[in-house]
């Protein structure tokens, strides 16, 4: 009898292999809770594979962008909001992974590991979301871009709050085109993309704005320095081409004709080192903070280690293997005119539970110093002359414009043209605000990127200034 | 007179609180239930709940029992059975409520058969010879029923053997110490567990084959001790199974998602992933009962039963489902030291590590840490030959605790 009871113990170790499972069944559980729950399969969430049962998303101006109505979807009766916040609002079957419906799927349900959907039940909508858009800011910018392919987006450079954020190619939610996922015309390339998160994209002249820091922090006499431009110029092996002939001109002279020949000189005098320094500290190669948390973009490149002296010479002038991310682009920007300060970027500015409890309201992030002080004022000195010599101020009436276009080479295929940049901002302290405009496959800059960032800014300026 | 150590809960505040529960599901089930169905489940709850509470109070005040814990957890767990059943389908809540009566009528008489084991003697050799012949009726009649060869249909209603089979597994397997020193006792039971288990195989039923299989081991464990044999018996085993395997390479297939079910979402992991997705929904208090969506894939009230409870009664409760097999059998552990012959002892650690076993089998099978078997969850998952067999399994724990029988009159 006792040898049985004995026996009987080893039991014990059953319990235990039993408990272990459980363990490793609830952790499993408790983990991938919210992944599980998200599924695309979750009845209580999507019907026929779309979030059916999730909350409003609201502009900041008060539009609603998005609300369930009847267990469907139904985004904003115009259809011009509607295709110029598809990126950011996001689809309710995913296509678009950045999207707010998508990244913020917990949030729009309202599920929590304690409830599960159980707030989904009781009232029927998850909670809440207000974002840090202007519906008629994102109207204006995707009216403004027409055909073009690109983003357009505009950050308060204070608190990094996004007011603008808009990615074309882009297609009308309420009725998405049926050759969509079919067309081979290219007119859909990368649809699905944030341009804004997502892209990358040759800096071209814009990264003049980096070697100039570079040099500014380096060269010492930097501003007592002319330098001749001949329409090219010689460096190591080959030449860099200018897009003009500018004879003698200094340092900022340079940087408003946007001189090839100059800053090419520069970057080889700086080298591959300090220029690859102040790109790092600067966010290159380094992913930055999500978006509101949440939302992830692309890590802006610098490789110039063994790097021939004539590419370091390209890569000055924002043409070599260098590749910039939009919102990183804006981020530098921004810094620039918030005395080298960068702040990341806010998209959510508030989540309300059906109880209307705030749950979450956005803040202001700093991500480091990105200039000194002085840097960042000459900087801003830079490009304010740009805009006041060379752009023109007519864009940007009264709003005391800084900024800096680039025409980006991306191939050496003559039939393909150029994208078109622009980043700027108005340092105003009543307009905070620091915008980056990117077309694709269109002319120079001045007259594609330029105007669009004029009618933009103006919207800005009428709802905010 | 030697017990367990130890307090017993105390019954009234454990019955409130039952009583409690039970409730809730009566409301709630009512609340949401068609009115065509709503007499159909306040009779089967009000019947259910009167012989609960007609059991304790004779137990109690005739029998003079005390501890109660055992069947407090059994009538909990088929409560939250008999809730999903009634709530996924509400016109079968009454057939169940049957085979939940007739398995507690079972789990009374078997106590009072196990009383005497002069009588439990007598009866092995016809209930093993019961037991063959319905699994060889069975092979020999069943048809193919989602893959399975376990159910027979006797004047429209269908039973699925295996099922009491198990309970007679037990009853001729648990020996009385002075058979023990038998070698013979010992081929003999293993013969029948081979025959039991060889049937199960040739159903195709795998996941029964492996818990009488389990089971025979802990059998054969506590009779002999001898672990070189059990080594030497499942190594036999696992050769035979690696057989099967390799000249019926179809049956492997039928595992071939474990581990992969998120790979194979829509076909062979249907069933583990909308099971996870929907546990994971219900959060630690569930979405209600009703309220869920798991329950509309094929077999939720069976086989996924658990995802049922995580997605409507919470992972908390779900928790709790699972810490009851452990309770019932450290209760079997506890008081095999204090059985009055080594009968009950191996009996009851037979009975609670076969529920045990068959629910790790459920459980992580639908979560995808073991493979999908397809066996049942022990007194939650619906079917009539499942809760009667768990009730009557139930017997041997309750026997293994001397004060069962305590008042009873004890004859040895």
């Amino acid at each position: 009898m006792k040898s049985i009871s004995r026996r009987a113990l080893t039991l014990y170790l059953l319990i235990i292999l039993f408990l272990g499972g459980c363990g490793l069944l609830y952790f499993n559980l408790i983990t991938n809770a919210d992944v599980w729950s998200m599924n695309r399969a979750n009845r209580h969430l999507y019907h026929d594979g779309a979030l059916a049962t999730a909350g409003d998303i609201t502009s900041s101006d008060g539009t609603v962008l998005v609300t369930t109505e009847n267990g469907q979807r139904k985004y904003n009766d115009n259809k011009n909001i509607r295709m110029g916040t598809l990126h950011t609002v996001g689809d309710s079957a995913g296509y678009i992974a950045s999207g707010i419906q998508t990244s913020f799927k917990d949030e729009l349900t309202g599920y929590t590991l304690l409830d599960g959907v159980y707030n989904l039940k009781r009232y029927g909508k998850g909670n809440d979301m207000t974002l840090t858009l202007n519906a008629s800011i994102c109207e204006t910018a995707y009216k403004a871009m027409g055909k073009n392919k690109g983003t357009v987006a505009v950050m308060n450079y204070e608190t990094g709050d996004l007011v603008c954020v808009v990615s074309t190619p882009t297609y009308d939610i309420r009725n998405k085109p049926t050759d969509i996922n079919t067309d081979t015309t290219g007119k859909y390339d990368g649809v699905y993309m944030n341009r804004f998160f997502s892209g990358l994209y040759t800096p071209g002249s814009t990264f003049k704005i980096i070697t100039a820091a570079c040099a500014i922090e380096n060269i010492p006499d930097i501003y007592n320095r002319t330098f001749e431009c001949k329409g090219k110029v010689q460096i190591g092996e080959g030449y860099v081409i200018c897009s003009g002939t500018h004879g003698k001109v200094n340092f900022e002279k340079a940087l408003n004709k946007s001189c090839n020949c100059a800053f090419a000189l520069i970057a080889d005098e700086l080298g591959a080192e300090k220029l690859t320094a102040t790109a790092q500290r600067i966010g290159f190669n380094t992913q930055l903070p999500a978006v509101s948390g949440k939302i992830k973009c692309t890590t802006s490149k610098i490789s110039l280690s063994n790097s021939a002296e004539l590419d370091i010479g390209w890569a000055g002038i924002g043409q070599y293997t260098t590749l910039i991310n939009p919102r990183h682009m804006l981020t530098v920007t921004s810094s620039v005119a918030n005395g080298g300060k960068a702040v990341s970027a806010n998209l959510v500015s508030k989540i309300t539970s059906p109880e209307n409890d705030t749950l979450f309201t956005s803040s202001t992030t700093e991500i480091g110093e990105y200039f000194t002080p002085e840097t960042a004022a000459k900087l801003k000195a830079l490009m304010r002359s740009n805009v006041k010599n060379q752009y023109g101020d007519s864009y940007f009436p009264k709003m005391e414009m800084c900024g800096k276009t680039g025409t980006a080479e991306i191939s050496d295929d003559p039939t393909k043209k150029p994208n078109a940049l622009f980043v700027g901002f108005s340092q105003l302290d009543s307009l905070p605000y620091a915008i980056i405009v990117v077309v694709e496959d269109t002319s120079v800059s001045i007259s594609s990127a330029v105007p669009i960032a004029s009618k933009v800014m103006k919207a800005v300026w009428s709802e905010y200034h | 007179m030697h017990l367990a150590k130890g307090k017993n809960v105390n019954l009234a505040i454990m019955l409130f609180a039952l009583t409690l529960f039970q409730l809730t599901c009566i409301f709630s089930l009512y609340d949401k239930a068609a009115a065509e169905y709503r007499t159909g489940i306040l009779i089967t709850f009000g019947v259910y709940i009167a012989v609960e509470y007609a059991y304790f109070i004779a137990a109690r005040a005739v029998l003079k029992r005390r501890g109660f814990e055992i069947e407090l957890i059994a009538f909990l767990l088929t409560t939250v059975g008999l809730s999903i059943t009634a709530s996924v389908y509400p016109d079968r809540s009454v057939k169940q409520l049957v085979a939940v009566l007739i398995g507690i009528g079972g789990f009374i008489f078997l106590q009072w058969l196990l009383r005497d084991l002069k009588r439990v003697l007598l009866l092995r050799i016809p209930v093993a010879v019961l037991a063959v012949a319905l699994l060889g009726a069975t092979l020999v009649l069943a048809k193919f029923t989602n893959g399975a060869k376990n159910w027979l249909y006797i004047g429209g209603m269908s039973i699925q053997p295996s099922e009491l089979v198990k309970v007679a597994f037990i009853f001729v397997g648990a020996a009385t110490l002075e058979k023990l020193q038998s070698n013979r006792s010992l081929t003999k039971f293993i013969l029948f567990a081979f025959a039991c288990v060889g049937a199960l195989f040739l159903m195709y039923d795998f996941g029964t084959a492996l818990i009488f299989f389990f089971t025979f081991i802990v059998i054969s464990f506590m009779r002999s001790g001898d672990i070189r044999t059990l080594f030497l018996v499942c190594t036999v085993a696992l050769m035979g199974a690696l057989l099967v395997l390799v000249f019926k390479p179809y049956v492997a297939n039928r595992f071939m998602s474990f581990g992969h079910v998120w790979e194979n979402f829509d076909t062979s992991g249907y069933q583990q992933t909308r099971t996870m997705i929907y546990s994971a929904s219900g959060g630690m208090f569930g979405v209600g009962l009703g309220n869920g969506k798991l329950r509309d894939v094929f077999a939720a009230t069976e086989d996924l039963v658990f995802g049922v409870v995580c997605e409507e009664f919470g992972m908390i409760m779900a928790g709790a489902i699972l810490l009851s097999y452990v309770a019932m059998l450290v209760y079997s552990i506890r008081h095999s030291k204090y059985a009055r012959s080594s009968y009950y002892a191996i009996a009851a650690c037979a009975a609670a590590a076969l529920m045990l076993f068959q629910a790790t089998l459920n459980v992580f099978g639908v979560n995808d840490l073991l493979p999908l078997t397809g066996v049942t969850l022990p007194f939650v998952s619906r079917g009539g030959s499942s809760i009667m067999s768990c009730w009557m399994l139930l017997a041997f724990i309750k026997a293994v605790d001397r004060s069962t029988y305590r008042y009873g009159g004890v004859r040895q």
